[in-house]
Parts: C-alpha cells; sequence; structure tokens
C-alpha cells in the first residue's frame, strides 16, 4: 500500500529581475536553509534524497546534474536531477517516499535567467532542426499562433486576455516576492508592443531569478517534524507531441491529461466543487484561460467570462494566482511549477499574509514547462 | 537570512562570460530524406497516411506517433500545394530578441489532404486574414531549391 507524503518545509530565495550579487548555489544555498529551517531538519542526518529539475541548456553548464548536491547538503546522499519542470521533479520525491525507498527527500528548482544572454536562441533549438527551426522564427510565434488560434475558435477574446495580465499584476502585489507587481489597467496591456500579434509584450510573462526547495516526508516521519505538513494528494504529468505539425493547437491536452491522473491519485470527481483555488501555468495570458479549462475548472470557452466577472480574482468564486502568477511573480524557467505550489502550500497553512485566501482547504498547481513544449505537470494539495 | 556576509555595493557585483560553440549534423533520417528530395527535385509535398488511424503526416513520417504503425512506400502520397490557413501571426522580434523594423509573418497552414499543420512563412498580406482561407505553397525555383524546408518560399492568400 503506498504511503501518503508531506510537504513539511518550503524556502525560497528572490523573486528578482535579476541578482548579480547572488551565484545560482548561493541563491538555492540560500533558498535550503529557509526550507530546512522551515521544517526542522538537519539536511545531512534527516533527508535521504534529493531531487532538482534543470535544464544544461538554461544552466550553461553540460551535465549540470553534477552540480546539484553541494549547496543543499546532499554530497554523498542520493540524488539526481529531472529535466523536466520543478513539478516533475515533485512528482520523482513524491515517488521515492510513496513507495517506501525513502522517508524524506527534498526537491528544488532554481532559475537565474539574468544570467542567460541568449535565451530565445536556446528556445528556438529545442524545435525540430529539419522542418521547424531552418525558418529561424523567434519562438514567441508558437504563442502567436496558439492565441489567435483560441481568439479564431471563440474561446477567449483579446480584452478577456488583458484581464488576466491585470489580475496577476495587482494580485502580485500583496506578494513581497513577486518580481513584476503593478497596478494596471487593461488599456496599457492591449496597447503595448507586440511580440506575436495578438500577443503583446505585457501578455507574456518576464523571467525572474530565483530558487525555490520544498522538504517532503511521509506523514509518521512528518509528525516528527515542527513544520504544518501539506498533504500531497494527488500528482500527474503528461506530454502532448513535441512536432509542431501534429500537436493539439487549441486546447492543452497535456493539461487535461495530467490533471486527470492527478485527479484520480487524489479521488477528485468534481474538480470545479472540490478545488477551492489554483496556481496554475499563466507564462503567456491566454494560457492561463486555456490551461483552466484544460484542468476542468471552468466550462470550455467560459474561463475568459469568468475572468472579467471577477470570479477569478481574490475574492472571487475560484481564485486563481493569487500570487500573482508567472506574469506578476515572473518566470522561473524549471521553478515555475514549484512557484505555482508554494502559493498553494503558503495558503493552505494560512501564511499568504496580505493575499490569504479566506476558503483555502485544497489547492491546484498547473506547471506548464513552456515553449515550445507540450509538457504539463498538476498537484493537488490539501491541509 | 542564510547568507552572513552579502554584497553591499553593486561594483563589488563581479560577472565571467562563457561561451561555447555547438554546432551539429542532424540526420533527416528515412522518411525526413524522402520527403526533402521530393521538395528539391519535384516540387512537391508529400505526406504518409497512416494505414491504422487515417491521419496523414506532413511532413511524411516513418511511423503513426497515435499507434505508432509503420508507414511504409504505400502510405506516401502528394498534398497541397493548396492549402486552409489554421491560425497566423506577425511576429516583431527576432532571434536576438530584438525588435523589427517590420513583421515576419507566420502561418499554420493544413495542406490540401494534410491531416497535420505546417508552421511557415507567410507573405506579407495585403488584407485582412482570416482562419480558414485558402493559402497556397510558393516554391522557389528549381535551381535554388537545396533540399530545405525553405525550399518552400512562402505562402500566400488565393
Amino acid at each position: 500500500m503506498n504511503r501518503t507524503v508531506d510537504i513539511v518545509g518550503v524556502g525560497w530565495s528572490g523573486f528578482g529581475s535579476i541578482t548579480p550579487d547572488l551565484s545560482y548555489k548561493e541563491m538555492i544555498f540560500q533558498a535550503a536553509t529557509r526550507a530546512y529551517a522551515d521544517a526542522g531538519i538537519d539536511p545531512r542526518n534527516d533527508a535521504q534524497g534529493f531531487v532538482t529539475a534543470a535544464e544544461d541548456y538554461h544552466e550553461g553548464t553540460s551535465i549540470f546534474d553534477e552540480y546539484t548536491p553541494d549547496q543543499l547538503g546532499a554530497v554523498l546522499r542520493p540524488m539526481h536531477t529531472i529535466t523536466g519542470d520543478g513539478l516533475h521533479a515533485l512528482a520523482a520525491a513524491y515517488m521515492n517516499i510513496a513507495s517506501g525507498l525513502m522517508n524524506v527527500v527534498v526537491v528544488e528548482a532554481h532559475s537565474k535567467a539574468s544570467n542567460i544572454l541568449t535565451l530565445d536562441h536556446i528556445t528556438a533549438f529545442a524545435e525540430d532542426p529539419t522542418f521547424e527551426r531552418p525558418l529561424a522564427i523567434n519562438p514567441v510565434a508558437l504563442a502567436g499562433l496558439e492565441m489567435q488560434r483560441g481568439l479564431d475558435a471563440g474561446r477567449y477574446t483579446v480584452e478577456q486576455c488583458a484581464q488576466v495580465v491585470v489580475k496577476n499584476k495587482n494580485n502580485a502585489l500583496a506578494n513581497p516576492a513577486a518580481a513584476y507587481a503593478a497596478a494596471i489597467g487593461k488599456k496599457p496591456v492591449l496597447e503595448a508592443q507586440p511580440l506575436a500579434t495578438p500577443l503583446t509584450r505585457l501578455m507574456a510573462a518576464s523571467h525572474a531569478d530565483g530558487a525555490i526547495v520544498f522538504v517532503l516526508a511521509d506523514s509518521d516521519t512528518a509528525k516528527r517534524f515542527k513544520g504544518k505538513p501539506v498533504r500531497v494528494r494527488g500528482i500527474g504529468w503528461a506530454n502532448d507531441t513535441p512536432a509542431l505539425d501534429s500537436r493539439e493547437w487549441l486546447d492543452a491536452k497535456y493539461a487535461r491529461k495530467a490533471a486527470e491522473m492527478a485527479y484520480r491519485v487524489a479521488q477528485i470527481r468534481h474538480p470545479r466543487g472540490e478545488i477551492d483555488f489554483a496556481e496554475v501555468d499563466d507564462t503567456f495570458a491566454y494560457k492561463e484561460l486555456q490551461h483552466l479549462e484544460a484542468l476542468q475548472l471552468t466550462e470550455p470557452g467560459q474561463a475568459g467570462a469568468l475572468t472579467e466577472q471577477g470570479a477569478t480574482e481574490r475574492a472571487g468564486a475560484l481564485p486563481v494566482n493569487p500570487s500573482g502568477g508567472g506574469l506578476g511573480v515572473g518566470s522561473l524557467l524549471d521553478a515555475n511549477g514549484l512557484a505555482r505550489a508554494l502559493e498553494v502550500v503558503l495558503q493552505l497553512r494560512g501564511e499568504a499574509g496580505a493575499r490569504q485566501l479566506h476558503k483555502a482547504n485544497t489547492g491546484l498547481a498547473f506547471a506548464w514547462r513552456g515553449l515550445p513544449t507540450t509538457s504539463g505537470a498538476a498537484v493537488v494539495l490539501s491541509n | 537570512m542564510s547568507l552572513l556576509n552579502n554584497l553591499e555595493h553593486p561594483t563589488d557585483a563581479r560577472i565571467w562570460r562563457g561561451d561555447l560553440p555547438v554546432y551539429h549534423r542532424y540526420t533527416a533520417g528515412v522518411a525526413g530524406e524522402k520527403f526533402l528530395r521530393a521538395l528539391k527535385d519535384q516540387g512537391a509535398v508529400y505526406g504518409t497516411r497512416c494505414p491504422t488511424c487515417g491521419y496523414v503526416y506532413v511532413p511524411a513520417r516513418l511511423y503513426c506517433e497515435r499507434d505508432a504503425t509503420h508507414l511504409d512506400d504505400s502510405t506516401w502520397a502528394p498534398v497541397g500545394p493548396a492549402g486552409a490557413l489554421v491560425s497566423f501571426s506577425a511576429v516583431w522580434v527576432d532571434l536576438d530578441g530584438k525588435r523589427l523594423d517590420a513583421p515576419q509573418w507566420v502561418g499554420l497552414v493544413r495542406l490540401k489532404g494534410a491531416s497535420s499543420v505546417l508552421m511557415h512563412y507567410l507573405q506579407t498580406p495585403t488584407g485582412a486574414l482570416h482562419a480558414g482561407m485558402t493559402v497556397q505553397a510558393v516554391l522557389k525555383p528549381a535551381n535554388e531549391r537545396v533540399g530545405s524546408i525553405t525550399d518552400i518560399a512562402y505562402f500566400k492568400p488565393l
């Protein structure tokens, strides 16, 4: 029988548009020190395993997984790296514990985006070398094409996408860790410079630096620690095809499949009634709407209207991205999923400060790995 | 915080630069080679139709990603050159992130006979574009084709 798994400690460093003072290792060390203090553990004696999510090209270091143990206190311990989102790493840690292999596992993901000088080239390098890359188009084109597809299908309007930006950047005003909070209205979002029409610059999350560390434990061991445990009720992940030619361009099927798995594990049958709030990927504003529908939190084509009505605001019926999301906090590359989950943990613990939700018993975090991928991961957490 | 000796002056924050020359060769593969040769030599765009599920892949592939069926020579058939515009975008930034003086137009085109879409350049439109409109592949002259997806110069609205 599977053991239940809890998040017993969280820590973070950042988030900022630049971090000229700290190396990525020092950011991780800072986040880890906070997470270990939060859980009340000594990583050298209490943690049996460590998992990082990172991508070599983002790090500027080959075989980057060799560079992950020291700053976490993981030298001479079982440690591995997942080349995916932080929620994929969380899933690996969950499995280590649920299977009984380990009792306490540390998860880490980070972004030092400000050190990457050619990120668009790196993203384009992730496209198919024979049929896609020779066009030499900035990969933000994929977001423009997908957003236009959704507009033509009547899934949302440009104004509704702008309202997502307004909501998330305003939500971020109450989040001291957010790098891109702004008291902003729809007009500047709609009139911002176009990136790839109909997408404007303010409809795309800007990058931030930061590191996030979670400590997970089986529920029996968790009782020995001082932290307020948050239960990992379900976790899931899925990919659509990598090919631009045969992928689904309207619905986020990867999100639907990832959530179906997480809901099945969590025994959630009616997500709309059982999920109190959600932190979902909003790397591009339309993605929040597309993801909400795929996650079965709204009816198809209704996420935009609900956003305009205020239903996804902090005081609404289904608060979405109370942290500010990627648009308000900043895009943290491979750490985006842990940033979403971090907010869910803080809300469930009642420690979200000025942005604390009234009803926060069960929350969903969903991550998309970003362009040009169709890779998603979801986790359901409860207090 | 966990650090006891933080930098306190921006001038103390230094960086080191590093770069890597990354050059690769990519094997087009059995299907990719045949597809690109047909484009270069015949000026034809080929797809492969999966006998199991009926999905038509363009560019042609050796296998179906939906049911892992092998797509042999009998599954090859030309598609297009006309097709339906599925989506479109004017891209205002280049790969270096620099703003362009004039946008680069791109589209997703479902060539006639294909199930999949092809991302490619669109001719700068003179009127409004809309999903579902007919566009046609414009190929480079035969003596300029090299066996690349860019042997299709662009798609133009009809």
